[in-house]
């Protein structure tokens, strides 16, 4: 299937490649289908696309491409929510906020998306550590 | 939006398990116990307001060639 998107051209997806988020993107209860797409010759972002909207999207990344050392544990209510059975089968990934200025591209590491690969259920958490920031710089200086 | 009073030490329920308690009084700002089940997330709504708000931020103009600066620097 081809999406016709604003964001980046027409883009081919498959059934299986869209993502439920039933509760929505936070502060976008009404998107609830996205999927993601890999951007070549830009990894290692991908951007998550609404399928129910043009001109909305995010970048994304895999936190772990970027912060080998980061760490969230799934509380009981997103793994009833997910149907999580393995560890396996979650992936997460970070939203990217852009600036013109490299060094103030952010990642958000307080609200990372979780993703049930096997059922391809998502949703966005919160994590409650100090340690983490929601406008995370990407480059180090 | 139900408005209840309560006095230091005193409590309310909010369905059978959950329980919030007044438990200092000072300066303006009132510290609150609660019980809760473990799957109940409890979070500062401060919070959900900055990922909120960051979302939106994340979803303005996108212009991938960005990331390509991004890349350079590395």
């Amino acid at each position: 299937m081809i999406f016709e998107s604003k964001i980046h051209g027409d883009i081919q997806y498959e059934e299986k490649d869209i993502i439920t988020f039933n509760k929505g993107l936070l502060g976008f209860d009404n998107l609830k289908k996205f999927f993601l797409v890999d951007l070549v010759e830009m990894e290692p972002f991908k951007l998550l696309h609404s399928l129910e909207n043009h001109d909305i999207g995010m970048i994304v990344i895999s936190p772990y491409d970027f912060f080998k050392d980061y760490e969230i544990k799934l509380n009981d209510s997103t793994v009833k929510n997910l149907d999580i059975k393995s560890e396996n089968e979650v992936k997460v990934i970070n939203t990217v906020t852009l600036n013109s200025d490299p060094k103030k591209i952010t990642t958000n590491l307080q609200g990372p998306i979780i993703i049930n690969n096997s059922n391809s259920l998502g949703q966005q958490i919160i994590v409650d550590n100090l340690k983490y920031q929601i406008r995370q710089p990407l480059v180090k200086e | 939006m139900l408005i209840i009073t309560r006095k230091k030490g005193e409590s309310f329920m909010i369905g059978d398990d959950i329980e919030i308690t007044v438990s200092k009084i000072e300066d303006g700002s009132v510290k609150i116990g609660i019980i809760a089940p473990k799957d109940i997330s409890i979070l500062r709504k401060e919070l959900y307001k900055d990922v909120e708000e960051e979302n939106k931020h994340a979803m303005d103009n996108i212009d991938l060639n960005l990331l390509k600066n991004i890349k350079k620097t590395k």
